[in-house]
């Protein structure tokens, strides 16, 4: 009997290694079809979820360099924030070795106490 | 699930430095009990401890990466950077190899006879085996280069053959080079000869181990499906040391076999 089992046993895991790519759904076989899947058929978890957002033009998990802004009235630099404040560290100028740091509060932008350069606290949600 | 927005992976608390730790200690003052008190069980412990730590914590890595998908682009970057900082390790591990090759070969002391090879050594023909050990390892390196070309277009079964080949390949230079080591008419007691011959080509020998070895995982992860045609750093990483490995050969082959017969 213990025979009998270890034999259906053995032609079920047979049956199921031969059929893996025949298994393969026609629709998602397209970029597999020589073998090998792509992030797109097969990334998970924080990396699926990077690679797709950076796909729609987004980047919750601040991968990019940020955007540079002139940091004027009209122009201030946007400092996303999953809470209400953030601290800001302005190097004022180029090179500067001494960084001006201060917390920006959600609301009206704030002026570096130092260059006087505008930023303005914009609410993100958490990624998940 | 755990709610960050940071792409870096903040690993999970392990026991596996902690076990890697103590199996350092138990193989270096294993070794040192062997050599004095004729005894090799905490030598052969530690290996133990060592082999066990080597499986698990790659293991957890792959199962983190592939499985659970903590290795984002930067994640990888930093990965890459770490691979790349190991080689050049490596690089100058094997130049003080060669610098004490160099330091001897260049200016053969009188009881040497004055003169490189040392009087009374027999070398080995360059031109025989070693050559052909010489080609083996190009030859890998071209095998490796169309299994990663196979990879990133997706070719599942030419990745699959020509990573193959890549390993036989090395388990080959392995087998003719255990020959060498076998016939080979002098010994690592044969002067600072033997000592600069056996050691450097002895190190690089355990490299050609350790190098088909992370071909070897990487052969049953390609099986396995865990590369995709984009994300497939594991596979990067050990190509990366396999050329390592070749380079570090074409500088013994030219220097010790060639020059220095």
């Amino acid at each position: 009997m213990a025979g009998r089992l270890l034999l259906r046993a053995c032609t079920t895991t047979t049956l199921q290694l031969r059929s893996n790519v025949v298994a393969r759904p026609l629709h998602r076989a397209m970029a597999t079809v020589r073998g090998i899947p792509t992030d797109e058929e097969q990334a998970t978890g924080l990396e699926r979820r990077a690679l797709q957002a950076l796909k729609h033009g987004k980047d919750p998990y601040s991968i990019l360099k940020p955007k540079e802004y002139a940091g004027t009235q009209e122009d201030p630099h946007i400092v996303p924030c999953i809470g209400t404040k953030r601290l800001v560290g302005c190097l004022c100028e180029e090179d500067n070795t001494a960084i001006v740091w201060f917390w920006l509060h959600e609301g009206d932008a704030q002026r570096c106490p130092s260059c006087g350069s505008h930023y303005q606290l914009v609410h993100h949600e958490l990624p998940h | 699930m755990a709610h960050q927005a940071h792409a870096y992976h903040m690993v999970d608390p392990s026991p596996w430095p902690l076990t890697g730790a103590v199996a350092a200690l138990l193989v270096t003052s294993g070794t040192a009990i062997w050599f004095h008190f004729n005894s090799t069980i905490l030598m052969t412990l530690g290996t133990m401890l060592l082999l066990l730590t080597m499986y698990q914590w790659w293991r957890d890595i792959i199962r983190e990466g592939t499985f659970q998908g903590h290795h984002t682009p930067p994640v990888q970057k930093g990965l890459r950077y770490g691979m790349i900082l190991f080689i050049t390790s490596e690089v100058f591990f094997f130049l003080g190899f060669f610098w004490a090759f160099y330091h001897s070969s260049l200016a053969p002391t009188p009881d040497l006879g004055g003169c490189w090879p040392p009087a009374g050594i027999t070398t080995l023909d360059p031109f025989e085996v070693p050559l052909l050990n010489t080609a083996v390892l190009l030859a890998s390196g071209v095998t490796v280069t169309w299994a990663h070309h196979s990879i990133m277009e997706g070719d599942r079964k030419p990745a699959i053959q020509s990573l193959a080949l890549t390993i036989l390949l090395g388990f080959y230079f392995t087998f003719l080079q255990g020959l060498e080591y076998f016939e080979a008419p002098f010994t690592i007691a044969d002067g600072v000869y033997g000592s600069t011959f056996f050691v450097a080509t002895g190190f690089h020998g355990l490299h050609v181990i350790i190098g088909s070895t992370f071909l070897a995982v990487c052969l049953l992860r390609q099986i396995q499906y865990h590369f995709t045609s984009e994300h497939h750093f594991g596979f990067e990483a050990a190509a990366w040391y396999w050329h390592f490995v070749d380079v570090v050969w074409l500088f013994l082959y030219i220097s010790i076999y060639w020059w220095g017969s």
